[in-house]
């Protein structure tokens, strides 16, 4: 027994010397791609964003997992409450909630942030917004940083009844071991065909490929693809789809399902100008 | 990522520049007593459209079309435009998403 668990702790150290710190990062607990549009002015939105990961990393640091607690069958919700503040800017703040396998729900991370959309939709040969976040991460069980500043341009174009949405992130570690180090870079990315209203196709593609200067070698970056169902009914609105990783450093398998309500409970400010914001 | 600086720097030059193209067609649509007025708006096809929506109602509305991919809040009493892309030559339905009972309105591209 003793050699057993001498064996094991030995075999723990060697396998914590190894693990490299996950680079790339990809936020596992929102993988939701955000159009140019804001939420409606006066609207409040409470959305639940889910994902399992069905074929995943043992090990900690590995594939979505930032943190100690191994990605397979790891559970992540996140609650977004999201306001409309004006026609072009819209406030969210997040609770991160994870439950590892055979573990029990716990607190993962903080998040707020603010997205907006410059002009109104269709002035401009494609739609152009934003989107700053600050995320404030449980470490070492989840992550390896403590706070991270994410921005991201959004440019989306319709064409008849696809839209496209291109969203390159850049994210810098403000609070970390890695607080000294640059930006790192990721996307998240759709395509989607406004088939009916209750039930539209999409495929989405969310990946990391760390540092803009160093990036990972490519076997390491996490890439997904997710094709999705999406659409809104009797005011619910929807998104699942399964996920799958296209490359080493991504966990194999992941499945999503998110759902929102949204309801208008009155303007702070009038309409926009119509112009900048 | 310098390669990735000047892209974005192009599509916001080339943005700029395509804002001040050419004046849109301009449509009035007004919402009273639950319905759209007028309930079916004829504008020519291929060509890009301004709606300008006046609420004369007491309650806020959502103007929405799902096809066209536009939804804006329109509060009591207040006045919003809407630019619409060139429009293939069809029917397209829009609605008001806050009350499902008023009647959907047809913006029809000849």
């Amino acid at each position: 027994m003793r050699i057993h668990s001498r064996f094991a702790l030995l075999a723990g150290l060697v396998l914590l010397l190894h693990a490299r710190p996950a680079t790339a990062q990809l936020d596992p607990f929102e993988f939701e791609v955000y159009p140019y549009k804001t939420l409606g002015r006066g609207m409040l939105e409470v959305e639940s964003l889910n994902s399992v990961v069905a074929n995943g990393s043992r090990h900690g640091e590995n594939g979505t997992s930032k943190g100690t607690l191994p990605s397979q069958s790891m559970w992540r919700t996140a609650v977004e409450v999201t306001y409309g503040l004006t026609d072009h800017i819209e406030a969210a703040a997040y609770l991160n909630l994870a439950k590892p396998r055979g573990g029990d729900l716990q607190y993962a991370a903080s998040k707020f942030r603010l997205r907006g959309s410059l002009f109104d939709q269709g002035q401009l040969p494609v739609d152009l917004g934003w989107y700053m976040e600050l995320e404030y991460n449980r470490v070492p069980k989840i992550d390896d940083q403590k706070l991270e500043l994410e921005l991201r341009p959004i440019i989306q174009r319709d064409f008849g009844d696809f839209s496209l949405v291109l969203s390159p992130k850049f994210e810098k570690i403000l609070v970390g071991s890695e607080e000294k180090k640059g930006f790192e870079f990721g996307y998240v990315s759709g395509v989607y065909y406004r088939w009916m209203r209750a039930f539209s196709p999409g495929v989405e593609f969310y990946g990391a490929i760390g540092m803009i200067k160093h990036p990972d070698p490519a076997k390491e970056q996490q890439h997904y693809i997710f094709p999705v169902v999406r659409g809104e009914s009797h005011g619910i609105e929807y998104s699942v789809g399964p996920g799958f990783g296209l490359t080493r450093g991504s966990d194999r398998v992941i499945v999503k399902f998110n759902v929102a309500l949204e309801k208008y409970i009155g303007a702070l400010f009038g309409p926009s100008s119509g112009e900048l914001f | 990522m310098k390669n990735f600086i000047v892209v974005l720097n192009l599509i916001f030059l080339a943005t700029g520049g395509w804002a001040a193209a050419a004046p849109d067609y301009i449509i009035d649509l007004r919402y009273e007593n639950r319905r759209w007025i007028p309930e079916t708006i004829v504008v020519p096809a291929n060509r890009r459209v301004t709606v300008k929506i006046v609420n004369a109602s007491h309650e806020a509305i959502e103007f929405e079309s799902f096809k066209l991919n536009r939804e804006k809040v329109v509060g009591p009493g207040e006045t919003v435009t809407i630019t619409l892309p060139a429009l293939k030559p069809g029917r397209y339905d829009f609605y008001d998403d806050f009350h499902a009972d008023v009647p959907q309105g047809t913006i029809v591209a000849k």
